[in-house]
């Protein structure tokens, strides 16, 4: 049974990260139900579940049998590449540099394109409704699949990884069916910046350990290495907004 | 094949969509790898060095994307 320092962590990174790229998902299958009505959105969204769920089944007990440094070693580089790509656009997005995520205009765009394939295919249409919602699922979980299988590639912290996701399939779920709109007022950018921050934090922790130079203080570190993580995006957002203001 | 592609190009874009700041975070611990394994490097001071040279790849990444995309 995992300490609470070590499952924290984990539950909160794999929460936050599914719940960004849930909401992502979501717009299009909620665009696909508007179109064509809901079978195909659930059809589409359920074969895509499954698909993924049967890829943590088959991928969590296989990495178990890996060599635990190496495993350490490959996953904290592949979870520091993943999350500085995820820090540096949210960095860049936050100081103006890159345009904001709308899922809004993402729901317009995702409608009308649907209702054109719609217009020139009448008969297949549900069908192609239907892999336009598997496709949306299926490309938006396999970073999912990624985070949940990386954060919890240590004994006995698959299951609080999967925990985290899984709420946050509940929870965005539940929003948006609730207010059957695209989640645009979920502030996606800072999701996106604290989701970098702590996946680059797990990165560069497990980097070390897998390297056999572990941090002092164990997991503890990892909170620490998150906080400097965000610190430093703080830092670097501030001067890119002023670099991005400067007249050319 | 059509999601096939899809998700292969989505593979690559979770690791590679900025190359070049990918590749400084792969040569800063395969440096401090390589230090390590010639004891140029001591074990302690290493996590501490992993950490700043992962700071210091993002901010070469920020500063280099933030002009550019102004663009």
């Amino acid at each position: 049974m995992p300490d609470l320092a070590t499952a924290a962590p984990i539950v909160g990174a794999a929460f936050l990260a599914s719940a960004v790229e849930v909401v992502e998902a979501f717009t299009i299958v909620l665009a696909v139900s508007v179109v064509r009505g809901p079978r195909p959105a659930t059809l589409g969204t359920a074969a895509a579940l499954a698909l993924l769920a049967l890829a943590v089944a088959v991928l969590g007990p296989l990495l178990a049998k890996v060599p635990i440094h190496g495993l350490q070693l490959t996953i904290g580089v592949l979870l520091t590449v993943f999350g500085l790509g995820w820090l540096r656009k949210a960095v860049l997005r936050a100081a103006g540099a890159l345009p904001l995520h709308d899922e809004a205009a993402v729901f317009r765009e995702q409608t009308s394109a649907l209702q054109r394939q719609a217009d020139a295919h009448d008969r297949a249409a549900d069908w192609l409704a239907g892999v336009a919602a598997f496709k949306a699922v299926l490309l938006e979980g396999t970073e999912v699949v990624f985070i949940v299988l990386a954060v919890g590639a240590r004994p006995g912290l698959l299951a609080p990884a999967a925990l985290g996701a899984a709420a946050a399939c509940a929870v965005v779920l539940a929003a948006g069916i609730a207010i059957r709109r695209p989640l645009s007022k979920i502030p996606e950018n800072s999701l996106k910046f604290a989701v970098g921050a702590l996946l680059t934090g797990f990165g560069v922790f497990w980097s070390a350990e897998g390297l056999g130079a572990p941090f002092p203080g164990g997991d503890w570190s990892i909170l620490a290495l998150v906080g400097l993580f965000l610190a430093a995006g703080a830092a670097l957002a501030s001067l890119a907004r002023r670099r991005v203001a400067r007249p050319a | 094949m059509g999601v096939l592609a899809a998700l292969g190009a989505e593979i690559a874009k979770m690791f590679a969509a900025d190359f070049r700041l990918s590749l400084t975070a792969v040569a800063t611990i395969g440096l401090c790898a390589v230090g390590l394994r010639l004891h140029a490097l001591p074990p302690a001071d290493l996590p501490f060095l992993l950490a700043g040279g992962i700071v210091a790849a993002l901010a070469v990444g920020v500063v280099r994307g933030a002009p550019r995309d102004r663009r």
